[in-house]
């Protein structure tokens, strides 16, 4: 199978995961206790006023109607309209998509920056009880410790005094480039530390595994320096799972960026989508969703593009395949 | 120089493991002269693969050597510091493994692997992969190793290994995870290049008939250390040690058309240190206190190097042997 085939099979995979996501949520909206009409008429409202306002929204036909609307809609571009603040998702999401995608961005450079030259470290160094020991625990320690709890710690800490940082004031990135960069520190690492460990783990798993390999005992044989071997077979043969391991920690920040939004006060789209869901706001809801799922099914794509570049055996029929 | 291009002297190396230790070579001595194709025989657990690592001290974290050394024409490896074993490595060994394809970076071109592994020496690539057989270089180098056949992968191996032109070719299991009809074009390929170069040899093996076909002289292994040293010819017509006299029975291909394959009972031992008595005592029907008591070590029987307590015994039993099995013989080929 060639590499242009590979991807064009993913490319169809991914439509249809969108589809199936867009469903399943549409319907689980949909048939939530309370609709929107609850929600903004309250409990005491007549009968004929909530149905006055389904048929004004058009929530009084049939779900999958109301599906097919929403989808050719979608598929034309538009995304619809918020039904709490009567302008159009599309133009509230690009207003907050930025916040967000910095957040992500910067949790997701600080889990490879420090994650991937510790992960190499404790692989490389020997193989004593004590370094086992201690990486193990701050491992399972950073990975422990929820979004919440770490980011409600930091915002007590830094609210008393805050050492530069800022906890609370989001500047946008285009206002003031320091000021953004001192209110976004703290929620980047409490977002990103998670995957720092995660990153260090399958790193240094990934280069143990590879340092027990034969092709590293036939270059060691060859008289070939260790730090030859480490940069000429290690690395790259080590980075390998560690592609697959950031598209998923992508999804998981996606989801993560929610709590630290509205932890750390970030106008991003996790606030935006946590008030819309409250509200019963269905085409906001939809778009979310969407736009999450859409980022998580291309970075899956991305990684499993990349890693038939960076591992000819992936896409490849050849009887060999199962070697190792 | 008169430095043996290989000589190991009571090298003794453990498995130390959480619990436990393994002891995979007991005092093991082998020689091999420069130009010499011998092979190394045994079975799984005899030591033979950890012989071959030590010989380039590529022997994995968990072996700890507690005893003896090896030399490669003169140069004690064990003593080396990193550097220099480096450079003995690239210079003077040359190691071909099991599982050819595994041998080779998976993310990497052959023709990429083979400049970085060849850099330096001025070797034509498609020079070198001509010479090991490989018809259409272009075509190799562009492929990825699990693109190759075990055969052509071993090929490949065999180019890179050769193409230093190293004194001594360190050969574990070369053809074990290959087709039966690969098998002797590789082994044949071996010998070949390492006469041309005056390389000498030693083929870790289990194959019996390999060794036969290609070697000047057979080291049996049992228990981590060789317990019969001779030519060919000299283990094939008269084996000394019990062992020896098992395996070939247990071997296919070397019996008389008609003779049944014999196994030899029982399992090879997992020792935990220096064997008090013979290894092979518990498995050999000649076996008597003083095998049990005293270890053997390696003398001179009947110009055949043995570690066996009886051995003079075999010398008359074999002749007796041949001779009862005239008969046979002249029915089988009368047949």
């Amino acid at each position: 199978m060639s590499l242009a085939r590979f991807l064009v099979v993913r490319l169809a995979g991914a439509i249809v995961t969108l589809l199936v996501v867009s469903m399943v949520v549409f319907a689980a909206i949909h048939n939530v206790p309370g609709g929107y009409e609850d929600v903004v008429l309250g409990p005491l409202a007549t009968p004929e006023l909530r149905a006055q306002t389904a048929e004004k929204y058009g929530l009084d036909q049939p779900i999958p109607v109301q599906y097919v609307k929403w989808l050719s809609a979608v598929v034309h571009g538009d995304l619809g309209t918020s039904m709490t603040s009567k302008t159009s998702v599309s133009s509230e999401l690009a207003r907050r998509i930025p916040a967000t995608l910095e957040l992500v961005l910067l949790a997701l450079a600080f889990s490879l920056l420090a994650g991937v030259p510790l992960g190499i470290a404790a692989g490389l160094s020997s193989d004593s009880r004590f370094s086992r020991a201690t990486s193990r625990l701050a491992g399972s320690l950073t990975m422990s410790i929820p979004d919440f709890v770490l980011g409600a710690t930091l915002v007590y800490l830094f609210s008393v005094n805050s050492w530069w940082l800022r906890v609370g004031s989001y500047v946008g990135i285009t206002e003031d480039l320091v000021g953004n960069i001192r209110s976004m520190v703290l929620p980047a690492f409490t977002l990103g530390l998670f995957g720092v460990a995660v990153i260090m783990r399958t790193q240094r798993d990934a280069i143990r595994g590879v340092l027990t390999q034969t092709f590293i005992t036939a270059a060691v044989a060859r008289g070939d320096a260790p730090r030859t071997i480490i940069r000429r077979n290690v690395i790259r043969n080590s980075s390998i799972p560690l592609v697959t391991i950031v598209a998923v920690l992508i999804g998981a920040f996606i989801s993560g960026s929610v709590i630290v939004e509205s932890l750390f006060s970030i106008p991003g789209i996790g606030v935006f989508f946590l008030n819309s869901v409250r509200n019963r706001d269905y085409a906001v809801v939809q778009a979310a969703v969407l736009l999450s799922a859409t980022v998580f099914v291309v970075a899956n794509m991305v990684a499993d593009a990349l890693y038939a570049v960076l591992d000819p055996r992936v896409g490849s029929t050849s009887a060999a395949r199962g070697q190792k | 120089m008169n430095d043996a291009a290989l000589e190991v002297r009571s090298l003794s190396i453990d498995y130390v493991g959480r619990n436990s230790t393994v002891r995979s070579l007991d005092g093991a001595d082998l020689v091999v002269q420069p130009g010499e194709i011998v092979g190394v025989v045994g079975e799984s657990g005899s030591g033979k693969s950890t012989l071959a690592a030590a010989i380039g001290r590529i022997l994995p974290t968990s072996a700890e050597r507690s005893g003896g050394d090896v030399t490669i024409f003169g140069r004690s490896v064990f003593g080396l510091d990193d550097r220099s074993i480096r450079g003995l490595r690239r210079k003077e060994i040359g190691f071909v493994f099991q599982n050819p394809i595994s041998t080779l970076d998976p993310t990497k071109r052959i023709g990429k692997q083979m400049r970085d592994a060849l850099a330096g020496t001025g070797a034509d690539i498609g020079d070198m992969l001509r010479s090991v057989g490989l018809a259409d270089p272009k075509r190799v180098l562009s492929a990825y190793p699990h693109q190759l056949s075990g055969g052509m992968a071993q090929r490949v191996a065999i180019a890179i290994a050769m193409a230093r032109k190293p004194r001594l070719l360190v050969a574990d299991e070369p053809t074990a995870s290959l087709d039966r009809t690969v098998q002797a074009t590789i082994m044949e390929l071996l010998v070949q290049m390492s006469r041309a170069d005056n390389t000498a040899l030693v083929i870790f093996t289990h194959d019996l008939r390999a060794v036969a076909q290609y070697c000047d002289r057979v080291v049996v292994m049992y228990g981590g250390r060789p317990v019969e040293d001779a030519s060919c010819s000299q283990i094939f017509d008269s084996p000394l040690h019990p062992y020896s006299q098992g395996l070939l029975a247990a071997a296919v291909g070397v019996e008389d058309q008609g003779d049944q394959l014999k196994p030899i009972p029982g399992a090879p031992p997992v020792l935990h240190g220096t064997s008090i008595g013979c290894s092979f005592a518990p498995r050999c029907t000649f076996a008597d206190d003083t095998c049990r008591q005293e270890r053997p070590e390696m003398r001179d029987v009947a110009a055949q190097m043995v570690a066996c307590h009886h051995a003079e015994r075999f010398t008359e039993r074999i002749t007796d042997l041949i001779a009862a099995r005239m008969p046979d013989q002249t029915e089988a080929t009368g047949a």
